[in-house]
């Protein structure tokens, strides 16, 4: 049908050419190759359980934790927030021209799960919610002479709360844009709103739980974030800043319920924003056209036609996740399926960096050129301000080439999968003493992370196809 | 043999068997993208040699018969045509060339290919999609 159209990233002039077939072909080959390999050198004794946290210089972690440059990053963080609501409330109505949805989806969205996963936490003394919090708390606990009290936090919900959120705001980003049955992409008045309206939720949810309860299991942001830092190779510890082993972190980060389902929720909505204009797009119009037929009106029909795509790809990923556990219970001397279930997620996180770096890095590219060019320049898009000079700057879309950007995608996915696999075999050596049995609870982990990976490359070969 | 040597064995192995494959697929995309280089040249050469041009037919605001795809090799140079019965600016993303046309009249495009990527060619202030222009590498 040609009223359907289908434009996914209002942001971006420039998409992806899809990877050609030999490429495709070689980076499956070598995944295959590589998780062969994987199996016969595996270790026999866990290397990441400890992170080997050793602290930097004292001066300079003093420095960086003191209350004045916390007080800082917390500031720039609210006026970076308050700013992109103002633009979003009163900028043009152009997407790629308003400074709200570039510096939301992508500058923060992209750039501080990048950063993290490289880095540690970067997000957690900018987030402007929990500085806007702990505000609040230590202004309440001086003027009332005690400590704020708080509602004890359902345990059993653990992360839930921020996977489900995770869902909600690729939702907005890549469904709600919708209207007469064309994705025209997310308007900056209708972002502007929901930044606030989320900044009401998450500031309400901090009063009642406390800000660092809801850091660590409701707010989407931090939780997000915070799964990619757990890779990255500095980490802060009673108040000090150290280095500790890359990847380590991670051992633990699944603990707390619902962790699996973050990541999950992370790898289900990048592959169906990398699916639905191609792999996905002809079962979407189907479904499309029939709820328009039923009466339905075009804007609701494909919103709701994209919604349960993407709850399948969520239940699609969550399916395959689980038939690994259930393979690995089977071998003698496992753990509960359970504690397998919450043991083994944090294998997962490289998988779903990796899918994050191949669909969003050269949009990641191209759209901070504008960010820090036109965007930062002239913000609300009225092409009358000019505030450094840089309105008139445009986008070098030569900056990447196309076979560039199909090595860094087909390279991600490949070194995913390796950090993916390293973790699940370390897992395995902790839970099963015998290494024979660690190496066939394995099978069903590479069998997982194969199809993942797989999966991913295959995605990048159809895309908008 | 110790395990290390096994593994450094086994190591080497895996590079030269991915290297190899690697030399071995890429060979083969060459050839098919030349095959592709071919069969482009020839549809965009009318029968006497002289380029002959696409034509985008817009009626009611819309491309007659969907969006028009175009395909290209970097270096090529792209032309178009568009008719249209109604009055718009026509943008061509990524290379952002932007060209009035009249209701009724029509507006010629014609630049060299230098943007490898997947871009598109909209009616401005209709923000519809008329054209998706492929250019490979």
């Amino acid at each position: 049908m040609s009223f359907f159209l289908p434009l996914a990233h209002a942001l971006v002039a420039r998409k992806d050419l899809p990877v050609p077939a030999w490429l495709f072909a070689w980076g499956a080959s070598l995944v295959l190759i590589v998780s062969f390999f994987a199996l016969s050198a595996g270790w026999r004794k866990p290397r990441f359980e400890d992170e080997r946290w050793r602290p930097l210089g004292e001066r300079f972690s003093r420095t960086l934790m003191s209350l004045p440059v916390r007080v800082l990053c917390g500031a720039i963080g609210v006026f970076l927030l308050g700013f992109s609501v103002y633009a979003g409330l009163r900028g043009t109505e152009a997407p790629d021209r308003n400074f709200a949805l570039t510096f939301i989806f992508v500058t923060a969205w992209l750039g501080f799960a990048f950063f993290s996963a490289i880095f540690g936490d970067v997000f957690r003394p900018f987030n402007p919610w929990r500085a806007a919090g702990r505000a609040v708390g230590g202004a309440f606990a001086l003027l009332a002479g005690q400590r704020s009290a708080h509602l004890r936090y359902p345990e059993r919900l653990g992360r839930w709360p921020a996977a489900i959120g995770l869902l909600a705001v690729v939702w907005l980003e890549v469904i709600y844009g919708a209207s007469g049955g064309v994705a025209v992409g997310l308007s900056p008045h209708a972002c502007a709103v929901a930044a606030l309206a989320y900044s009401f939720y998450t500031l309400a949810m901090m009063a009642l739980f406390g800000v660092e309860k809801w850091c660590e299991t409701g707010e989407i942001f931090s939780v997000y974030f915070g799964m990619f830092s757990q890779l990255g190779g500095f980490g802060a510890k009673d108040g000090r800043l150290g280095r500790r082993l890359p990847l380590a972190a991670s051992t633990h980060w699944a603990s707390v319920p619902g962790s699996a389902a973050v990541v999950i929720a992370s790898i289900a909505s990048t592959s169906f924003d990398g699916a639905q204009e191609g792999a996905l797009k002809d079962a979407i119009v189907q479904t499309f056209e029939w709820l328009a037929e039923t009466g339905l009106g075009l804007t609701t029909s494909l919103r709701l036609a994209d919604t349960i795509f993407m709850l399948a790809c969520f239940a699609g990923v969550g399916l395959v996740y689980m038939i690994g556990v259930r393979g690995m219970s089977t071998v003698r001397g496992a753990p509960p399926a359970r504690e397998l279930r919450r043991g083994f997620a944090h294998t997962l996180i490289p998988i779903a960096f990796a899918y994050l770096v191949a669909h969003y890095f050269s949009l990641f590219v191209f759209q901070e050129q504008a960010q820090f060019g036109y965007l930062l320049s002239d913000p609300l898009g009225t092409a009358t301000t000019d505030l450094f000079g840089t309105a008139g700057n445009g986008i070098d879309f030569k900056l990447l080439s196309a076979n560039a950007i199909w090595y860094v995608q087909v390279g991600a996915l490949v070194v995913g999968h390796v950090v993916g696999l390293t973790l699940a075999h370390d897992r395995a050596v902790s839970y099963w003493g015998d290494y024979r049995q660690a190496a066939r609870s394995q099978y069903w982990m590479l069998a997982v992370m194969v199809a993942f990976t797989c999966f991913g490359l295959y995605l990048l070969s159809v895309a908008n196809s | 043999m110790n395990s290390n040597t096994t593994r450094v064995v086994a190591g080497i192995a895996v590079v030269a068997v991915a290297v190899a494959l690697f030399v071995v697929l890429k060979d083969d995309g060459k050839s098919a993208s030349e095959k592709v280089e071919e069969q482009t040249k020839t549809e965009h050469a009318g029968a006497n040699g002289s380029p002959e041009i696409t034509t985008i037919v817009i009626k009611h605001g819309k491309p007659v018969g969907g969006i028009a795809q175009l395909t290209y090799n970097e270096g090529e140079q792209v032309r178009f045509k568009v008719d249209s019965d109604v009055s718009d600016e026509v943008h061509m993303h990524g290379y952002d060339i932007m060209k009035d046309v009249e209701a009724g009249g029509s507006v010629t495009f014609d630049f060299p290919a230098t943007l490898e990527g997947v871009f598109e060619a909209e009616l401005e202030d209709r923000k519809e999609q008329i054209l998706e222009l492929t250019v490979n590498p």
